[in-house]
C-alpha cells in the first residue's frame, strides 16, 4: 500500500509523528516548568544534570583520546606521503532531533531537515564531540529518519587497535564484538570505522575473556547521553 | 475503555519505548476483536522502520496481523466476544 503511493503515507505518518511529539515535549516541559511536581522535579533535574555530567566528561576523555589517535595518524601520514593535505571539504548542517529516541523498535530516529536542506541517504550523523551516531536512511521533505549506528542487529566494520572487527549493534548506543585473545585492548579504546571517514564510533566499555576461548569479548559504548541529545551535525556527502 | 486503549497505543507508538505499545496492542485484541491493533501496527513500522522490502521485517505489523486474525478463533473459544 505503502509502495503503491510512493512513500507518501509513509511520508505523512512521520511528518504527523514528528509534529505530535514536539507538541508533547513542549506540554511535557511546561508541566514541570510549572512547578507542580516541585521535589520530584529537583530530583529528577539533579539526577539529569549529573548523569548528563558524567556523560560529558566521558565523551570529553574520549575526544581527547580520538584527537590524539587522529593525530598521531595524521603525523604518519605526513610522514609516509611527505605532502599535507588539505581541510577535508566537506560540509554540513546542524538539524534538530524531532522524534523520540526510545520508541522505536528499529533503532531510528528523526531529524528535522531533509531534502529541502540537501540532506541525502547515507549522509553521516554525528555529536557534539564528533561521535558518529548513524546514517541517514531515508529523506522527505523536511525530515530524515536516521538509522543508530549500534542499531539492534546492524552489524558494521571497524577498527581496534589496528584490528579489524565486525561491530554488532545491540540498541541503545551499545554493541559488542570479539577480537583475538592475544590482541592487547583496554577499557576506553577508541573504535574507528574506515567506512565512516575513519570517525570513532565508540569507546570500549568492558573487556571480557574466557579461559577457554580464543576471543576476547568487547562491549562498546558510545559516550553521548542520547536521550539528552537535541541536535546533530549531519555531514552531506 | 477501547478507544481509551486504542489512543493511548497510538499515542506510545510516538513517545514510549515498543514494548508499551506491543502491550496496548496486546490488551485491545485480548479483549476485543478490535481493528485498531493493524492500525497501531502499521503506525509504528511507517514512523519508524527504514523503506525496504522485508527489510527489516515488519514486526508490528505482522504481530497486528497475529493478533487480530491469527489470534480470533481463540479468543472466540476461550474469551469475551
Amino acid at each position: 500500500m505503502d509502495a503503491l503511493s510512493g512513500g507518501k503515507i509513509r511520508s505523512v505518518a512521520r511528518q504527523v509523528g514528528s509534529e505530535v511529539w514536539k507538541l508533547g515535549s513542549t506540554v511535557a516541559e511546561s508541566f514541570v516548568g510549572s512547578g507542580f511536581i516541585g521535589s520530584r522535579r529537583a530530583l529528577t533535574k539533579e539526577n539529569s544534570a549529573l548523569t548528563q555530567q558524567i556523560a560529558q566528561m566521558q565523551e570529553r576523555v574520549a575526544a581527547c583520546r580520538v584527537l590524539e589517535d587522529e593525530n598521531k595518524a595524521l603525523r604518519d601520514m605526513l610522514r609516509v606521503a611527505g605532502v599535507e593535505r588539505g581541510p577535508a571539504r566537506e560540509s554540513g548542517i546542524t538539524a534538530p532531533i524531532v522524534s523520540s529516541f526510545r520508541s522505536s523498535p528499529y533503532g531510528t530516529f528523526q531529524v528535522g531537515a531533509g531534502s529541502a536542506d540537501s540532506v541525502s541517504p547515507g549522509n553521516i550523523v554525528l555529536s557534539a564531540e564528533n561521535f558518529v551516531i548513524g546514517r541517514v536512511e531515508e529523506v522527505d521533505l523536511h525530515t530524515a529518519l536516521v538509522r543508530e549506528i549500534f542499531a539492534p542487529n546492524v552489524s558494521s566494520d571497524a577498527l581496534l587497535r589496528g584490528v579489524g572487527v565486525t561491530v554488532e549493534g545491540r540498541g541503545g548506543g551499545n554493541a559488542r564484538t570479539s577480537v583475538p585473545r592475544q590482541t592487547d585492548v583496554a577499557v576506553g579504546d577508541t573504535i574507528i570505522s574506515p567506512v565512516l571517514r575513519a570517525r570513532a564510533i565508540g569507546i570500549i566499555g568492558k573487556v571480557s575473556e574466557d579461559s577457554g576461548s580464543a576471543y576476547k569479548r568487547i562491549n562498546i559504548y558510545l559516550p553521548v547521553n542520547l536521550l539528552s541529545l537535541q541536535f546533530v551535525y549531519i555531514v552531506k556527502n | 475503555m477501547r478507544p481509551l486503549l486504542a489512543i493511548f497505543g497510538m499515542l506510545s507508538a510516538i513517545f514510549a519505548p515498543p514494548w508499551v505499545t506491543i502491550i496496548c496492542m496486546g490488551l485491545l485484541a485480548f479483549r476485543y476483536p478490535a481493528w485498531e491493533v493493524l492500525f497501531i501496527g502499521l503506525l509504528t513500522d511507517f514512523l519508524w522502520m527504514p523503506a525496504g522490502f522485508l527489510h527489516p521485517m515488519p514486526i508490528f505489523t505482522i504481530s497486528a496481523l497475529v493478533l487480530v486474525w491469527g489470534l480470533e478463533p481463540l479468543r472466540r473459544e476461550f474469551l469475551f466476544s
